[in-house]
């Protein structure tokens, strides 16, 4: 029995006790058929991994690898699908993690500044995608799309054992290793005198956030995985005060995001990933006019400007 | 095994060359259990540059670094050291810490950082913010404290961290008359109360000789190392660097204002 179904079985009981008190007409099906429920339970478990991530790309001043590693994946993906692989997504997989490795050793050799780094693994990857699919890739466009923009009915068995398996892990580690990244992010150098291994931290995270970018790119799509790592993780940043608290409410924003973005996604009959996109982006801007709002009116500041 | 007699730090002929340059050379600096030493000299005179290398943050041309009689910086060693960088108290404000957050930093090491922290952690933390009096603010986000506060904090999360010999690096800078003060005396009760030993890089000289024991005015060499009370005037020490005057002296009417309530009743 595989990890997907493993979790599949334990999951679906609960969604299908949930659904009759669901509102919309499409959307209680996320709860009640099989392909659906899979592609709910993908999109809140990459959500919740992506919350944890994303908070630690914000402190560490990463919040564009995502995207750089998504644009890397998509390269991959490319390469996998002319290659006649079933699974594109070990090759998104293997390209990420060369990519997120490779710019972690150029940020500490100083070789180059983490964005330019990015951006040149960004650009280069996608074009090497476009161009290989443009010489061989014949007839296959519909697939590109739902990796480009996210197909939640593309996620079959396999990309969710990926999926499932890649979280899980991520998960275990990020909660294992939070303390001792959390220090080596806020002062890099006295971690070091105090001991911690920080450049192998430093390549182990690099490593995961290459798998969980990967395992986001079939629910919100290449062009939007930074909607799902940065958004929550900048919305929570507003109105946290401390790492704990900013982690739980980057979970409630992440979690908000997903499941307002399926729902009307399902009863507008748009793209999921681009609707949880759009709407993690409107939470952002409503609770940061929220607490302008309250700043200024409630308790105004002795010295304006 | 590291016995009390062994001195925190002994620095023997210490060389140490940054881009080509040399910024150290034949530096010789023993520093004892329990002294409060300051660190002077001007911008680019080394005394970072001799912190970093002493940490072992830096390779040195040559010289011998022993820390507690230890020359190899093994986790043991560095235990017993606690740093306070220039950049400690500037804090990206990306991260949102807590005062109690930032000091349970200072308990971690290679061989708990995996796990959840521990009682005897915590109590180190609490005894840690109570002794840096930042016990009321414990759970405010640091990024709202006074630059007086976050300093202390930052020392809090060394202390936490059990280091019995505290290297602090410009703690004076952008802060208050009143938070230089306190923090002078939180300092100074550290030494004489906590047994700690501390090295202290500052720009202001007038302010490390009221609270250090000991001076060194270093300039790529060691121009002075001695009592603090004993530390040379302004024109000795222009002598010293073969700095020669420009100007001859004329003493017009010299004015010295009558500054009243200096000691503040911190």
């Amino acid at each position: 029995m595989s990890i997907g179904s493993i979790i599949l079985n334990f999951f679906s009981p609960i969604l299908e006790f949930i659904a009759p008190i669901v509102p919309g007409e499409i959307f209680p099906y996320f709860f009640t058929m099989e392909l659906f429920q899979r592609a709910l339970i993908a999109s809140l478990l990459v959500t919740f991994v992506a919350g944890f991530l994303g908070r630690f790309l914000m402190i560490r001043n990463l919040s564009l690898i995502g995207d750089g590693l998504a644009h890397v994946s998509f390269g991959g993906i490319a390469v996998g699908i002319v290659l006649g692989s079933a699974g594109p997504l070990w090759f998104a997989l293997i390209f990420s993690i060369v990519a997120a490795v490779s710019i972690y050793e150029m940020q500490a050799r100083e070789i180059l500044t983490g964005d330019a780094a990015i951006a040149i693994f960004l650009t280069g990857m996608l074009a090497l995608g476009l161009v290989v699919l443009r010489i061989w890739g014949g007839g296959i466009q519909a697939d590109i799309e739902g990796y480009l923009f996210g197909n939640l009915l593309l996620i079959d068995e396999e990309s969710f054992d990926i999926i499932c398996f890649i979280s899980i892990m991520a998960l275990f580690l990020l909660n294992v290793l939070k303390s001792a990244l959390l220090v080596t992010s806020v002062d890099p150098l006295a971690a070091r005198v105090q001991g911690i291994p920080v450049r192998p931290l430093g390549l182990i995270f690099s490593i995961i956030t290459a798998s969980v970018v990967v395992s986001m790119v079939q629910v919100v799509g290449t062009l939007l995985v930074t909607a799902l790592l940065v958004t929550p993780a900048a919305t929570a940043h507003l109105v946290g005060t401390s790492f704990r608290s900013t982690l739980i409410w980057t979970q409630f924003f992440g979690f908000m995001s997903v499941i307002l973005g399926l729902y009307f996604s399902a009863e507008l009959e748009t793209g999921s990933g681009s609707m949880i996109a759009l709407v993690a982006a409107l939470i952002f801007v409503l609770v940061a006019i929220v607490q302008q709002f309250a700043r200024n009116v409630i308790s105004p500041s002795e010295n304006v400007n | 095994m590291l016995n009390s007699t062994i001195p925190p730090l002994k620095v023997d002929k210490l060389s140490v060359n940054r881009s080509g340059r040399s910024v150290l050379t034949d530096v010789c600096i023993t520093i004892n259990q329990g002294e409060f030493v300051g660190l002077v000299g001007p911008n680019g005179g080394g005394k970072t540059t001799f912190l970093l290398t002493v940490l072992g943050l830096l390779k040195s041309k040559g010289g011998i670094i022993e820390l507690y009689g230890q020359s190899n910086l093994s986790n043991d060693v560095l235990r017993k050291v606690g740093w306070v960088s220039q950049e400690a108290a500037n804090i990206s404000s990306n991260i949102h810490l807590t005062v109690r957050e930032l000091v349970q930093l200072g308990t971690l090491t290679s061989s708990n950082m995996f796990w959840r922290f521990s009682s005897e952690q915590n109590d180190r933390v609490n005894r840690a913010i109570e002794m840096a009096g930042l016990a009321e603010v414990q759970d405010s986000n640091i990024f709202h404290l006074s630059g007086g506060q976050r300093q202390r904090a930052v020392i809090a999360r060394v202390l936490a961290s059990q280091a019995e010999f505290i290297l602090l690096d410009e703690p004076l800078v952008g802060i208050d008359r009143e938070s230089r003060n306190s923090l002078l005396k939180f300092l100074d009760t550290l030494c004489h109360e906590g047994h700690k030993t501390i090295l202290m890089i500052s720009h202001d000289i007038a302010a490390i000789q009221q609270a250090s024991h000991r001076m060194i005015f270093l300039e790529e060499r060691i121009r002075y190392d001695g009592e603090s009370s004993c530390f040379p005037d302004m024109e000795y020490l222009a002598s010293l660097r073969g700095i020669q005057p420009l100007h001859e002296t004329i003493h017009k009417e010299d004015k010295l204002y009558q500054i009243t309530n200096i000691e503040d009743n911190q």
